[in-house]
């Protein structure tokens, strides 16, 4: 079976300084692949890269991503922005900064449907409030009007995944999306992502939380400064670690 | 207490309490209404003239006649030559015209040969008040027009310069310091100067429009993209990016909604100015051409010494462009403490 999200010999570098170094790995259809390593170890910028949304001094130097047998990297400014929110959706870290502070949550859920759908208006209201009870937010229709600082940091991330799965896109990149959280809050939010999978959307998670991982993810990937030091089953790495890196991130978490 | 409503609501709500801006905003509100209803308030048309009444002082309007009230009425008034050879109006107490009231569409009017002046009249006998708000359509559009115009321009291109930057910045900014480099003054004689002179009172109204345009938008143009360099890097607009919102409606939506604060204050403040360069430019004769009249042109004629002194009315436009500079400073100074988030928290 062709995996949905396929990376190869992706590098980034800005300048001279390499920051992802022939990073290569698959994510399969309804699986949750994770992306583990400490700070600077280049782990959103893979995310950014498969949105291609480099900020300017990056770039990508070499490797390919190939997405649902489509070469990301080949495809047109215009194409690459109708595949973003619509076919590929991103959970960010910070739900508040997130959010525009003029609009209601519910107009920037909308806003993606108003991008990529043809829905009229009514539509898309009952689309938005069906996704915002899917993320089980009570009161749809009041997490609609209201705006992003008068919601909890708790229902602002569930309207972010809301936000990220209105347009029913097959991948998810869910950057740290717990570390602004509680941790009674981090369980909830996994557990609303370990649901996604079951809607057959794949989630290419980033998180430096191996607990996290262990509990949520199907598969692993350990970064080191850019390189990639290990991949696997998450049973399997956890269990039996082979990089020195890998033990030392796991019994940190001990 | 916190409403649950937006950040703009907020600023709306401070900017009611503010009594002063509130005063201001029905000031400037009179002001349009006088201006769009001159047709119906003003006795005479703006080009009413009858030279034997010019520099006639304001004409008294009297309710009394031999002690007893009565409908208003005016005295006719003849023009006489004093010792030192100087006009003075001398009042005819037997010829008495009454004030007719909603008679031909107006507001109030005399029959002829009545004149009523209540303002004065100016050099050609031709009625001030009426100049005044037919010379208000004018003077109080052409600062929102012009605003209007270098407000689009001002924010599309600072907004897209600071937005993409690189080249594109550059390139956008050097041409606003082509525009900025040049005294707003001399620039707007200028771009007057290539207009040519014959042309008709709208077209010249419309260059107006566009000098005064042409001058104003750079230094905003420059101030947005400012912002916009600092509002491109905020997290929700790489979220915008990243749900594939085209770049276009990011700037419309996500940047330029941001700096409202600062573009609804420095909109009110071009407004005067831009008030204040119409006078000027008609003043100097460039602008509006007689016998179309604008607050600036109407000014024109309080050039001399002699008139001033003689009829010191004339110089009644002046107050009345005071008036709507300073309301529009009023309101722009009040509306960008209202959405002044430390100032707010103090209410």
């Amino acid at each position: 079976m062709i995996p949905l999200l396929s990376i190869n010999n992706l590098t980034v570098a800005v300048g001279e300084k390499i920051l992802v170094d022939r990073v290569s790995f698959d994510v399969p259809k309804a699986k949750i692949v994770a992306i583990a390593g400490g700070s600077g170890s280049g782990k959103t910028t893979i995310a950014l890269s498969i949105l291609r949304l480099l900020a300017s001094p990056l770039r990508m130097t070499q490797g390919s991503i190939l997405f649902e047998g489509q070469d990301l990297l080949g495809l047109s400014a215009e194409s690459m922005r109708r595949c973003r929110g619509d076919r590929i959706g991103m959970v960010f870290q910070e739900p508040l900064s997130t959010f525009d502070p003029l609009f209601t949550v519910g107009e920037q859920i909308d806003e993606v449907l108003a991008v990529h759908t043809k829905l009229s208006k009514q539509e898309r209201y009952k689309k938005v409030l069906e996704t915002l009870s899917e993320v089980e937010l009570s009161d749809p229709p009041r997490a609609y009007k209201s705006y992003p600082h008068q919601l909890s940091g708790g229902m602002r991330q569930r309207a972010m995944v809301a936000q990220a799965i209105v347009a029913r896109p097959s991948l998810i990149i869910a950057d740290e999306p717990t570390s602004s959280l509680d941790v009674t809050l981090q369980v909830k939010i996994m557990e609303l992502l370990a649901r996604l999978r079951s809607k057959n959307m794949s989630i290419l998670l980033i998180a430096h939380d191996l607990g996290m991982i262990a509990h949520l993810a199907d598969e692993v990937i350990i970064l080191r400064q850019g390189k990639m030091v290990e991949k696997g089953p998450v049973s399997k790495v956890i269990t039996e670690p082979h990089h020195e890196y890998t033990k030392a991130l796991i019994e940190a978490f001990q | 207490m916190r409403k649950n409503n937006s950040r703009i609501d907020m600023a709306f709500g401070s900017f009611r309490r503010n009594r002063m801006a509130m005063f201001c905003l029905w000031s400037l509100a009179v002001l349009y209404g006088m201006a769009i209803f001159a047709d119906f308030i003003c006795p005479y048309s703006y080009q009413d003239e009858d030279r034997n009444y010019s520099y006639c002082p304001p004409t008294a309007v009297e309710f009394r006649d031999h002690g007893h009230w009565v409908s208003p009425f005016v005295y006719q008034r003849d023009l006489d030559f004093d010792a030192v050879h100087r006009r003075v109006y001398v009042t005819d107490l037997a010829k008495k015209y009454p004030l007719h009231f909603l008679k031909n569409g107006r507001l109030f009017t005399v029959d002829a040969p009545g004149r009523c002046y209540i303002w004065g009249a100016d050099a050609r006998g031709r009625d001030l008040f009426s100049r005044i708000w037919y010379g208000a359509r004018i003077s109080l559009s052409i600062g929102i027009l012009g605003v209007a115009i270098s407000f689009v321009l001002g924010l599309l291109i600072g907004g897209i310069a600071g937005f993409y930057g690189g080249w594109v910045d550059s390139v956008l900014m050097r041409l606003c310091e082509m525009f900025m480099m040049i005294p707003g003054f001399y620039l707007m004689l200028a771009l007057r100067a290539a207009v040519p002179e014959n042309f008709n009172s709208v077209q010249v109204y419309v260059s107006v429009v566009v000098i005064l345009a042409l001058i104003g938008w750079a230094s905003l143009a420059r101030i947005i993209r400012g912002m916009a360099l600092s509002l491109r890097e905020r997290d929700f607009v790489l979220a915008a990016k990243a749900l594939g919102v085209s770049d276009i409606t990011i700037i419309f939506k996500h940047i330029l909604p941001q700096t409202i604060s600062f573009t609804c204050a420095t909109l009110m403040l071009t407004v005067s100015s831009y008030i204040l360069a119409e006078a000027g430019l008609s003043v100097v004769g460039l602008g509006i051409q007689d016998p179309i009249p604008s607050w600036g042109n109407l000014l024109s004629d309080a050039m001399g010494i002699v008139p001033v002194i003689f009829a010191p009315w004339i110089l009644l436009p002046g107050l009345f462009i005071f008036i709507a500079v300073m309301c529009f400073n009023v309101i722009g100074d009040a509306l960008r403490d209202a959405f002044d988030p430390m100032f707010n928290e103090g209410l």
